[in-house]
């Protein structure tokens, strides 16, 4: 039965198979509504998503994180269901519908039972176009948000990406990963219907429905009685692409008692249009976008430094982000400074290996498939094509594009985006602990936790 | 007739299966080694899964950490595949991959494309043969878990009181209430010799069950694990560590959190047998007090009282849910407040909400809501083919039934309202009360006034 083989060696495989997306079906409805189908029957589930160019980058000033307060409250009550109501029907159908607000779109996302696709369609035209803000739940929502708040800032990696933001972005409303304590003091029940009034129009926004939906043209009669008489309007304009020049600076946040300090380091970089991107993403994936990377083979596995330790990109509609992050104990701080940003100017000083870039793309192109299993999966996938305005062939040329990148272009794009002499650095930790050492790179400019 | 006719429907809807059925094809190689093979060729990726009928609980006094230290040994080589070869050759040939250490079991898992099947079974078949427990490795994995340690619950806020002092109050027997990550004066005293006899004993095929659920061809699948595994020696069957425990007594505690900013509560019952009537009773009561948008929780304390701000509960809370735990497990939950109540008025209101339950029962259009969301998150759970192979392997090990995976569900919805009063009634009282109170910031020093009074 069994066959002999050569066990000192790993087994022969052929190359990682191809597969095809689900066929997508696109159309538009006369108010400007995108609608995407995706038929998907391996499970009796339907997967939704709706999602607004409305994020927090939409925010007014001096109104931080209204978009999310808003995105929060579309579920609490509408001109003819209580919060109660909602939730019950959503319960009794298998549903559930959930809005949420990312820096560039905000989105209500939610999954049903497949035989009962309606009543969810029914309850979601309902939360988008009729949310009534009751006052009661405003102010509910305001005090809950602001122990969420105070939560978040127990929370060192909470710290660091706050200031991270606040420096690398300036004056641009990517500014802002929360609301402040300030501005939902300032948010009431007219500010958020305004939000809502202004932002969330047929035209500004796209529907995906996935799963084991009802035939196509009954799924788009649902879609016409639900969303057909929503009214178009202008849509706002985001605001203008205004990022500070990228420069070496450190801020230490005091977090007295952290026994860990947690250090970001990073810096403005592209966006997925860019020429740069691939290059970029491949590159990130070698640094520290895996568990064989150079920061985790080093950091952790060799110097045994940190448990986490990774490089990331941020990526927005408007802008990008390269990243390396990791949390390291008090005492080890000036050497694991040194370890990344010597990694980070590795990158741009030499072209990584064949055998590198071989196994990232390899990496990369699997990690896409196994994606593609769930129907949430699929639906982020495409939610993202649509909501960050990515050519509609994106997901079918992902791993393409991925394959064709050259160690030189990972050079000079790395070059240029992990660049230590341009890199944002930002530690939170005990100060009385690690300021000293954090010296060595740069005059280190305190401030107390928020 | 018209009566007739809705009894047939009735009928139909009752032989309709809940969900849809996983196959299954289970068998054992000569050696002992549990085999479950699942087919389903949507997505051309295939998980493979091997659980170990070993963790925490298991650990020895003066030893606690050591299952989950020994996990990173796991990853840390062996006899054909050397150190870095496992995350490697997993991410170079597409896949992902990961391990975790749980009271009652540690499991090892790859997603990969379906086609690279062979590399996973040659890495989880060479380390399960050939392990590398080398000084330097141990000594390494010791550092990187107190980093993990540091980073994970020593620098975070509830953490430490959940993971540490909550299973000292939850339960009795020592076995049960260690701390599951271990002291660092525990993992510093972890010699080479104890990770070796642990493996041997513990890391044999005979105590382990591979699962593969994706795109396979079930006999070639067939071939390749006799292939990897079939000649790994067996070993005597471990002893299992007695895990009983004495009768639930009311307990509480106060545990003084300087990371935190807003004041918390663990509140929780030692819970009924797995697979009693009553286990699925308390299942379906979860899901009434906090599940979904109408549970009791959201309505009466977040929006009634407007006292709770957030919560999290579960048969099994904090490690396990309510499918991966041995006996004893409790119900137990987790909720944050505001700082104008106290502790104890959180408390007493949970406590009410259960006595609604014990006094009056539950409507029945309120318990369908809580069958149907129930239905709908547990079909949701099986779509990713990890989540699939995790279940079966879970159900195997801890229970010697995989098909589990396909009549829970059904046990689950036809518990009845008379039921969930009863269980109410028996399970969740004071008497049987652990409670926890996370107060926000650092104890004051011994001897000033209210250095134990907790709970605000």
């Amino acid at each position: 039965m069994a066959q002999t083989i050569d066990r000192t060696k790993p087994p022969e495989t052929p190359p990682i198979p191809t597969y095809k997306m689900p066929p997508i079906y696109e159309t538009q409805l006369p108010n400007g509504l995108a609608v995407v189908l995706i038929e998907d029957q391996r499970f009796p589930l339907v997967t939704v998503r709706l999602s607004f160019q409305a994020g927090s980058k939409f925010d007014p000033k001096e109104l931080p994180g209204l978009s999310g307060m808003v995105a929060g409250l579309l579920t609490q009550g509408t001109k003819t269901r209580s919060f109660r109501e909602i939730g019950e029907e959503l319960a009794s159908i298998g549903g559930s519908l959930n809005g949420h607000s990312s820096p560039d779109v905000l989105t209500i996302g939610g999954n049903v039972l497949a035989e009962n696709t309606p009543k969810l369609f029914d309850l979601l035209a309902d939360v988008a176009l009729n949310a009534s803000f009751p006052e009661n739940e405003v102010q509910l929502q305001k005090q809950n948000r602001k122990q969420g708040l105070l939560a978040q800032h127990s929370q060192p990696a909470f710290l660091a990406n706050e200031k991270f933001d606040e420096l690398v972005f300036g004056d641009h409303p990517y500014h802002y990963i929360a609301p402040t304590a300030e501005s939902i003091d300032r948010m009431d029940q007219k500010s958020m219907i305004e939000f809502r009034d202004s932002h969330l129009a047929p035209n500004n926004a796209v529907l995906i429905l996935l799963g084991k939906l009802p035939p196509r043209n009954e799924t788009m009669n649902l879609v016409r009685e639900k969303f057909g008489s929503w009214k178009e309007k202008p849509a706002p304009a985001a605001p203008a692409r205004n990022f500070p020049e990228s420069k070496r600076q450190l801020v230490l946040v005091d977090r007295p008692g952290s026994v860990q300090a947690d250090i970001h380091i990073g810096q403005l970089a592209v966006t997925r249009t860019d020429p740069d991107y691939f290059p970029l993403l491949v590159g990130n994936s070698i640094l520290g976008g895996s568990a064989s990377s150079r920061l985790f083979n080093d950091v952790r596995e060799k110097k045994g430094f940190a448990y986490d330790v990774h490089s990331e990109l941020d990526r927005r509609k408007d802008a990008g982000v390269a990243l390396a992050v990791t949390q390291v104990r008090n005492d080890v701080v000036e050497p694991a400074m040194e370890a990344v940003l010597g990694h980070l100017a590795a990158m741009g000083n030499a072209p990584v290996t064949a055998a590198e870039l071989s196994d990232a793309k390899n990496y990369m192109s699997g990690v896409f498939l196994i994606s593609l299993e769930t129907q949430s999966g699929v639906a982020d996938q495409v939610d993202l094509m649509k909501s960050m305005g990515l050519p509609n062939d994106y997901l079918e040329m992902f791993t393409a594009h991925v394959r064709s990148v050259e160690p030189d272009q990972i050079q000079a794009a790395a070059k240029k985006y992990f660049a230590p002499d341009k890199a944002t650095i930002v530690v939170v930790g005990d100060a009385s602990k690690i300021e000293k050492p954090l010296e060595k790179f740069g005059s280190v400019q305190v401030e107390k936790a928020k | 007739m018209k009566c007739l006719f809705a009894i047939l429907i009735l009928f139909c809807a009752v032989l309709q299966a809940a969900q849809p059925q996983i196959p299954i094809e289970k068998f054992s190689l000569k050696n002992g080694m549990r085999v479950i093979l699942s087919r389903d060729n949507a997505v051309p990726v295939v998980s493979v899964y091997v659980i170990y009928d070993v963790g925490a609980r298991a650990e020895e006094k003066g030893r606690t950490g050591f299952a989950h230290l020994f996990e990173h040994m796991m990853f840390e080589g062996s006899a054909n595949a050397p150190k870095g070869t496992h995350f490697k050759l997993i991410q170079a040939n597409g896949g992902t991959m990961n391990g975790q250490t749980h009271p009652d079991y540690t499991d090892y898992f790859e997603t990969l494309p379906a086609n690279k099947l062979a590399i996973g079974l040659w890495l989880e078949s060479d380390r399960m043969r050939s392990l590398s427990i080398t000084q330097e490795n141990l000594a390494n994995q010791k550092e990187a878990v107190k980093q993990e340690r540091r980073l994970s619950f020593d620098n975070q806020p509830y953490a430490t009181g959940i993971v540490d002092r909550w299973p000292e109050l939850a339960f009795q027997n020592w076995q049960n209430s260690h701390s599951l990550i271990g002291s660092f004066e525990d993992l510093n005293a972890a010699s080479v010799e104890d990770v070796a006899k642990f493996f041997k004993t513990h890391y044999a095929p005979n105590n382990a069950v591979l699962v593969l659920v994706g795109d396979i061809q079930i006999p070639e699948a067939r071939k390749l694990i006799e292939t990897y595994f079939g000649d790994i020696p067996s070993q005597p069957k471990p002893r299992t560590p007695d895990l009983a425990e004495p009768s639930p007594k009311p307990r509480s505690g106060v545990y003084h959190d300087a990371h935190a900013k807003v004041p918390g509560v663990v509140i929780g019952y030692p819970g009924p047998a797995r697979h009693s009537p009553d286990y699925y009773a308390i299942g379906m009561i979860d899901i009434l007090l906090t599940g979904g948008p109408s549970s009791r929780f959201q309505l009466d304390l977040v929006k009634g009282k407007q006292s709770v701000v957030q919560y999290q509960a579960e048969l099994g809370w904090p490690f396990c849910s309510s499918v991966d735990f041995r006996d004893p497990g409790d119900y137990a939950m987790f909720l944050l407040y505001k700082p104008n109540f106290t502790g104890d008025q959180i408390v007493a209101q949970v406590q009410e909400e259960i006595a609604r339950l014990q006094n009056d029962g539950v409507d029945p259009k309120e318990l369908e809501r809580a069958r149907t969301l129930f239905r709908s998150d547990r079909i949701t759970a099986l779509q990713s083919s990890h989540q699939r192979a995790k279940l079966l392997g879970l159900y195997e090990v801890l229970d010697g039934k995989p098909e589990y995976i396909n009549t829970e569900l059904d046990r689950f919805l036809a518990v009845t309202p008379a039921q969930i009063q009863a269980a109410a009634k028996q399970y969740l009282t004071p008497e049987r009360r652990s409670v926890l109170h996370i107060a926000v910031g650092a104890a004051p020093p011994p001897g000033s006034s209210g250095a134990t009074k907790g709970g605000n």
